[in-house]
């Protein structure tokens, strides 16, 4: 039986408890590209260490209010 | 669509191109007669100047293709907002075309497809020679496994930056 992780975030929801911040102003932030913040957002990319910590401390919370994972069984 | 997937459709249809104009240019003389299998003189300097054409054609694309694209926002900006400066302009040029760590992700994975298509192309470069092919043979196998793992590299990019890694 093999485990599964899925990385969920919730950006989106941080983003609009942040005065509605848009995805450009989080990228700048943040140092990435707002095409990256799409891609995160929407699960098709996990950050690295370094981007996960820079993006919670965009938002003034802790890594885990930003990103969690679920154990998935197979 | 992104200045990166931009880019790369830009890059895989200048590596497609070259391709098809060494496959006209060399099978096209090799079919009339100018050149003979046996002529690896013909073949090596042909490929050797493809490759040359290769890489200058891409980075003159990508010069052209860039200022293309800074024309396109300055245009974009103007017609948004007329009061807008250059600053302005510059900056949002620069927020378009900003690599990260998902770019060279990205590059990284596809940079491994590219590698693949190209080795299993040296293998079967080697396997054509035991099969008594002609060197011929073996070095259009070698060559054109380069290109297409390139072109493969460019598709597995933009599919990367579509569907996520």
């Amino acid at each position: 039986m093999t485990k599964k992780f899925e990385i969920t975030n919730n950006i989106r929801k941080l983003r609009f408890f942040a005065d509605e911040m848009t995805q450009q102003e989080l990228a700048e932030k943040a140092g990435v590209s707002r095409q990256t913040i799409i891609a995160i957002e929407a699960g098709k990319y996990s950050p690295s260490l370094e981007l996960a910590f820079r993006i919670s401390d965009v938002f003034g919370v802790k890594i885990g209010e930003v990103f969690s994972y679920k154990v998935q069984d197979d | 669509m992104s200045y990166q997937e931009k880019r790369t459709i830009t890059s895989v249809f200048v590596g497609a191109v070259v391709l098809a104009a060494y496959c006209i240019y060399a099978f096209g003389r090799f079919n009339s007669g100018m050149a003979a299998a046996d002529d690896l003189r013909f073949w090596a300097s042909t490929m050797l100047i493809f490759i040359g054409i290769g890489i200058g054609a891409e980075i003159i694309v990508q010069i052209i293709f860039h200022i293309i694209f800074s024309i396109a926002i300055a245009i974009k900006e103007n017609i948004r907002d007329e009061q807008c400066d250059e600053k302005e302009i510059e900056k949002k040029i620069e927020r378009e075309t900003v690599e990260d760590e998902r770019d060279k992700l990205v590059e990284l994975k596809s940079l491994r497809v590219g590698f693949t298509i190209a080795g299993i192309g040296f293998v079967g470069a080697l396997v054509s020679l035991v099969l008594n092919n002609s060197a011929m043979v073996m070095l259009n196998i070698l060559y054109l496994s380069f290109c297409v793992g390139s072109i493969c590299e460019g598709i597995a990019q933009f599919y990367y930056y579509r569907m996520g890694l």
